[in-house]
């Protein structure tokens, strides 16, 4: 994870000298919608058969470095150990602003390394159909029947992102998130909430790797 | 276009491959998972903590499986609670002499976390005791976790 960061402030560091670089003349760059699909979570499914999770990217860019963004998906997760059984599924949405630090120059709508931040909102059912437990006393064995609930989540997603044929891009974002609410009590938490992790951990770190479509819908001058 | 391809794809694949390797391999369990009542032992009328000169302790009904078994030097007994039921029984020998111990208390399943799973939390209703040795006990939190925390004093 640390070299993960170093990376990243590499990047950042590299973006802001591109910034800093810039010429001032007018040049026009295409403002563009964005439809992607996450490949990491199917991928993930050939090599982890009990989890599922499909994602969806949309957005639309509101000015030279900045994207209103709208992500969603689903998740099917079983997990399974000696002493318990656990499966949630269940879908999230996240919205949110990306910031492009490579300046409107050189980006021109095809590259980006910068910054996402993102609230995300997840409605998931779960229940444990078996667990149990041993001490003194012998082993006791019970169950947590299905339940519905919500919880939130904010996070930020520094990634990085070019465009490899006209209009299509490919990229990935680490999802660096931090839990609001639970939606579950103290004593039950989600071992997996659909968009955000591990329930039992307030910060948890994730991967998406993209595959977007571009639309260009106007163009605009840029200094 | 083939440069490209490459140029992306490989490393994307290789962090695909590092990240699912990562998140498949089983974590061990690193935390308690066993709920017990723990139970300071104090000179009656006092404040001073001391351990018995011989402490056994064992479920009653189950004098070949001691929880303590002529134990010297503890000061805070560890007693585990049965799930199954919401009554437990013990018999506590302190110095030698013999009491009965019984506590009722409701029982909930608590998530520990992914690797460990589930325990039982309990909490402390009420307490019964018979015999000489053991003079008062006071209730100091009815919540029975994982977490080390005094739950009872017991006056000797």
């Amino acid at each position: 994870m640390r070299r993960i960061s170093a990376y990243f402030i590499n990047l950042l560091i590299v973006a802001w000298t591109f910034s800093a670089n810039a010429q001032d003349s007018i040049i026009v760059m295409p403002m563009k919608i964005r439809i992607g699909a996450d490949v990491y979570g199917p991928v993930s499914y050939f090599i982890n058969k009990n989890t599922l999770s499909i994602e969806g990217y949309f957005s639309i860019d509101i000015d030279t470095q900045k994207a209103v963004v709208a992500e969603t998906g689903y998740l099917d997760f079983r997990y399974s150990q000696y002493n318990y059984n656990y499966q949630t599924k269940g879908t999230f949405i996240r919205l949110g602003v990306d910031f492009n630090l490579i300046h409107p120059e050189k980006a021109m709508g095809k590259y980006y390394a910068g910054i996402g931040l993102r609230y995300g909102l997840s409605i998931f059912r779960s229940d444990v159909p078996f667990f149990e437990q041993s001490n003194y006393w012998g082993s006791v064995t019970g169950s947590i029947p299905p339940s519905t609930h919500v919880a939130h989540f904010i996070e930020a997603s520094p990634g990085i992102r070019t465009e490899i044929f006209r209009n299509f891009s490919m990229g990935w974002v680490i999802r660096l998130r931090i839990l609001i609410y639970s939606g579950t009590g103290k004593d039950n938490k989600a071992v997996s909430i659909p968009g955000y992790g591990n329930g039992v951990k307030s910060f948890n770190p994730g991967i998406n790797y993209y595959l977007i479509w571009s639309i260009p819908y106007k163009s605009q001058k840029v200094k | 276009m083939k440069y490209y391809s490459l140029r992306y794809i490989l490393p994307v694949i290789l962090i695909m491959i590092l990240f699912s390797s990562i998140s498949c391999t089983p974590q061990a369990c690193q935390e308690e998972t066993h709920s017990l009542i723990k139970a300071t032992f104090y000179i009656n009328g006092t404040n001073i903590v001391k351990a018995p000169d011989s402490l056994t302790v064992y479920g009653l009904g189950r004098d070949t499986a001691r929880i303590y078994n002529k134990s010297l030097s503890i000061k805070i007994a560890q007693i585990p609670l049965d799930a199954s039921t919401g009554t437990c029984g013990y018999v506590f020998r302190l110095n030698g002499i013999t009491d009965t111990l019984t506590f009722s208390y409701s029982t909930y399943p608590h998530l520990v976390s992914k690797e460990c799973g589930f325990t039982y939390y309990h909490i402390l209703d009420s307490y019964t005791v018979t015999g000489r040795a053991i003079d008062t006990i006071i209730i100091r939190n009815k919540n029975i976790t994982t977490i080390n925390e005094e739950n009872i004093r017991i006056f000797y």
